[in-house]
């Protein structure tokens, strides 16, 4: 008895995981603003749209020719 | 800047399955990029010969350590030497730890039978439940999360790590071997935070195929889960065991 109920879970459990792993998550899940950045380690700016960060753009400096002297 | 002052200072992932090789999918072709697909069939095959290696372990209990070992090794080589070769190193690792737990299972069953198919019964249970919780938003894992169960499990892994250096000596820490109160609460507290950590490993996969992360993260992913899993089955039966002792 004991090995059918705990043999049963396995199967079932294993089925559920094959069927509902490959489901998207729920918006409530992935439309969230604390969702944790794991792929912001190596390349930040990939991050930046989930945040609505704005970075003030500039126009670079000209240098004058009389700035050398 | 992160409000987390951790963060700051030891950046983004704490855990170092997690923090590797992250090429991020720039010109990535479409189907050279990670599916949601893809990581759960890697799971399935990694499953399919942890199984094959514990009827190994099963019948030939002496292959134990040595498994062991080797599984731990090419546990390290996957995390810090080459993530991006999973591939190549998980489906041994899945093997060698296969027959490690057939050998260990086959330990407890002598003294217990019938624990063996509960703890995996159990373990893949929670790996269902979990995995619903977090499909449909239930649980919802932040940075304050992580950084609560990456502390957590360095804890109980410094723990283990320095019971293990006092049983050289002839002592140890007794409380979390012991079948008592404290030793039953304390093991109950290391399933929760195994078991916590597949839902990192769900969000990470979540998050790898959302955004494009090369293929060979696939593997990666499913390794990932394959350790979460290992340890959770080996930690339930602790528990199992615990509680058939009293």
């Amino acid at each position: 008895m004991n090995t059918l109920i705990f043999g049963l879970l396995t199967i079932i459990s294993l089925f559920i995981f094959m069927k509902l792993g490959k489901i998207k998550a729920s918006t409530k899940q992935l439309n969230r603003g604390n969702r944790i950045r794991w792929t912001q380690n190596q390349n930040p700016s990939l991050s930046e749209d989930r945040d609505n960060s704005k970075i003030a753009k500039e126009e670079p400096e000209k240098i004058s020719d009389q700035s050398k002297k | 800047m992160s409000k987390h002052s951790a963060l700051n200072t030891f950046g983004r992932s704490g855990n170092p399955a997690f923090t590797r090789n992250f090429n991020l999918a720039g010109a990535i072709a479409q189907e050279e990029r990670m599916t949601l697909d893809g990581a759960v069939n890697k799971t399935v095959i990694l499953l399919t010969l942890c199984f094959a290696g514990s009827f190994i372990g099963w019948n030939a209990p002496a292959l134990t350590l040595p498994a062991l070992i080797i599984g731990t090794i090419l546990s390290f080589v996957t995390i810090f030497r080459s993530p991006a070769k999973a591939g190549a190193t998980a489906p041994f690792y899945a093997a060698f730890q296969g027959v490690a737990l057939g050998g260990i299972t086959v330990f407890a069953e002598a003294q217990y039978p019938g624990i063996g198919i509960q703890a995996i019964g159990l373990t893949f249970g929670i790996l269902a439940s979990l995995l619903f919780c977090y499909k449909t938003g239930i649980i919802k894992p932040t940075e304050n999360f992580r950084l609560m169960i990456f502390s957590a499990t360095m804890g109980i892994g410094l723990l283990y790590l320095v019971s293990f250096v006092m049983s050289f000596f002839g002592s140890g820490i007794g409380f979390i071997h012991s079948n008592g109160l404290f030793g039953i609460g304390f093991s109950l507290f290391v399933v929760g935070i195994a078991a916590l950590n597949l839902v990192l490993d769900f969000d990470f996969i979540e998050e790898g195929a959302e955004q494009g992360l090369p293929k060979h993260m696939e593997w990666y992913g499913a390794f990932s889960l394959m350790v979460t899993l290992v340890w959770l089955y080996i930690e339930i039966l602790r528990l199992l065991m615990k509680l058939r002792s009293r």
